[in-house]
């Protein structure tokens, strides 16, 4: 003991990204580490800022669709939604029935496939398990082909429009969606087994990156790392958008707020939302139309705003849209929750080892494209 | 009026009972401005009241505005630049909309991060977007700029997309194999 006192320590900075596989993209952060331990952390986002903002006030409303995709690429349906939610709020449409069935299944299939991302990125982080990281892979690739038969695009899909969708789904839809549920209910029991009682996982999880519920609402988080912290909130159920009121879910929460936590918030999520799926399979009308009828070749919002929000894989994700008339947005600001979510990395990472920095940071579940629009 | 003309959006007034009344009943003395919007109600404070304002929205138990979800700016050129906050109450399960309007040429109003840790970033963001000032921000330095892009702020309207709209033009009359020569 007399000798470590006498030993003089030095914080040393660690630079870590832009480029590196453990920053989910192109995210920098400068770690002060005293030893082994992250005593600051300063974060440095907008590597890919695009300016999407920017570009959709000079494009008219459909048009912005193709940028909610190249935000949030990971969950393209639920930014697409979300979008195209308030444009219909400021615009007056009504979406027809069969429509409403189509957005909602294909979002919360595009939940599952965020979620196993997640699950495969998450493991990959912690250094061991590539096994993970295929097996969520296998099971998204299921999820993927079905969006590439709807929409004709593996990743950027463009398919939700103000009113409805673009064009109606195949015809076998409802079969492939049931065989889908029955597919992903064995994959996440899969991943389950793989995981969740792993003796190194738990070890390299349980009690890291926690947070408290009372520090996670200030700092605005929202979406499955707030409810780690036993936040039972869900604007699903809350502020029920499109036709969620109809079905019946769970919201799953933790209690700990931990890294670990946010995982299993993430596998129960993904169970709900095949429970979803099952629902609205069973209740969507076989034919019907899928856009208004009368819909204008070109589309005018009435002067207004409005600020629409959805519940997204990652959390909350908003659009503040203002519109002055005309057929372009005057304002379109996008709230995306891992921007919001990372702003907390500090207070999370802060106390606890570099390699464990990088495990808390996984856990947020950030898609950079989406931080930095 | 031509459709392409500029509208105003229509003045709806709050519903009696909501949410602007108990921000009149905790505020007495403060000012607003208050209309429907199309989900929540929109009140308009003065700069000067803002903080004060938040303040009592955060911590007094009939708004107890915990959350803010969102803050944005917005140029109306003519008539200044507004700031824009969406507020939560996880307990009440109602939300507003705050409003606040700066000039351009003095576009300074008080920092909310004292009250919400979350507004750090959206600040920086609307800061570098739109030449505000938000007097009393800890670490007011640009996010997802760059560091030495300080002579204009690309989300006021006077900053358009001049070199995309040339480039598109340029390419306008060419047809697909022509314009596959000018990508190379």
């Amino acid at each position: 003991m007399t000798l470590e006192r006498e030993l003089e320590t030095l914080e040393i900075d660690v630079n870590v990204g832009p480029q590196h596989p453990a920053t989910h993209g192109v995210f920098r952060m400068v770690l002060a580490v005293d030893g082994e331990k992250v005593v600051d952390l300063i974060p440095h986002v907008g590597y890919m800022h695009r300016g999407a903002e920017k570009l959709s006030e000079n494009m008219d409303y459909r048009q912005a669709i193709g940028y909610q995709d190249r935000t949030e690429y990971l969950a393209q349906f639920n930014a697409e939604h979300c979008y195209v939610m308030a444009v219909e709020k400021l615009a007056g449409l009504e979406v027809p029935e069969r429509a409403e069935y189509i957005r909602v299944i294909l979002a919360e299939l595009n939940r599952i496939a965020s979620h196993y991302m997640f699950v495969g990125a998450f493991a990959t982080d912690l250094g061991v398990f590539g096994t993970a990281f295929t097996y969520g892979f296998r099971e998204r690739e299921y999820i993927q082909d079905l969006f590439e038969e709807v929409t004709g695009d593996r990743l950027m899909y463009s398919y939700f429009r103000p009113g409805g969708v673009c064009w109606d789904v195949p015809e076998n839809f409802k079969e492939r969606v049931r065989w889908l549920c029955r597919q992903n209910r064995v994959g996440i029991s899969d991943i389950d087994g793989l995981l969740t009682k792993n003796e190194v996982f738990v070890a390299r999880t349980r009690g890291i990156g926690a947070i408290s519920a009372e520090k996670a609402i200030e700092y605005g988080l929202s979406g499955p790392v707030l409810r780690a912290c036993g936040m039972k909130t869900d604007l699903r159920r809350e502020e029920p958008y499109s036709i969620y009121d109809r079905f019946d879910f769970d919201i799953p929460t933790g209690n700990r707020g931990d890294t670990f936590d946010r995982y299993l918030v993430r596998m129960e999520e993904m169970r709900q939302a095949v429970r979803i799926v099952e629902q609205a399979v069973e209740q969507m009308p076989d034919d019907g139309p899928i856009l208004p009828e009368k819909l204008p070749r070109r589309l005018r919002c009435p002067a207004g705003e409005v600020y629409m929000r959805a519940e997204n894989p990652r959390g909350e994700y908003g659009i503040y849209l203002v519109s002055k008339g005309g057929d372009k947005p005057y304002r379109l600001k996008i709230r995306s929750p891992s921007y919001c979510n990372l702003m907390a990395l500090k207070e999370m990472a802060v106390g606890h080892y570099v390699a464990d920095a990088v495990a808390i940071l996984g856990s947020i579940d950030i898609v950079l494209c989406e931080v930095d629009r | 009026m031509s459709p392409e003309e500029p509208q105003e959006a229509a003045v709806v007034p709050p519903p009696p009972d909501g949410v602007a009344d108990l921000f009149a009943e905790v505020l007495p003395d403060t000012e607003f401005q208050a209309t429907q919007g199309a989900m929540e109600v929109i009140l308009t404070v003065d700069r000067g009241d803002l903080l004060r304002v938040m303040r009592a929205a955060r911590d007094d138990p009939r708004l107890d505005f915990k959350y803010l979800r969102c803050l944005s700016g917005v140029d109306y050129v003519e008539q200044g630049l507004e700031v824009v906050y969406h507020l939560y109450s996880y307990t009440h399960k109602h939300s507003a909309t705050i409003k606040v309007r700066v000039s351009q040429d003095d576009a300074r109003l008080p920092s909310v991060t004292s009250i919400w840790k979350g507004a750090d970033w959206h600040e920086r963001e609307a800061a570098e977007m739109f030449g505000l000032f938000f007097e009393g921000h800890p670490n007011l330095v640009p996010l997802l700029l760059p560091e030495d892009m300080t002579d204009h702020h690309p989300l006021r309207k006077d900053s358009p997309l001049a070199e995309i709209e040339e480039w598109q033009g340029e390419r306008a009359g060419l047809g697909p194999g022509e314009a596959a020569e000018v990508e190379e």
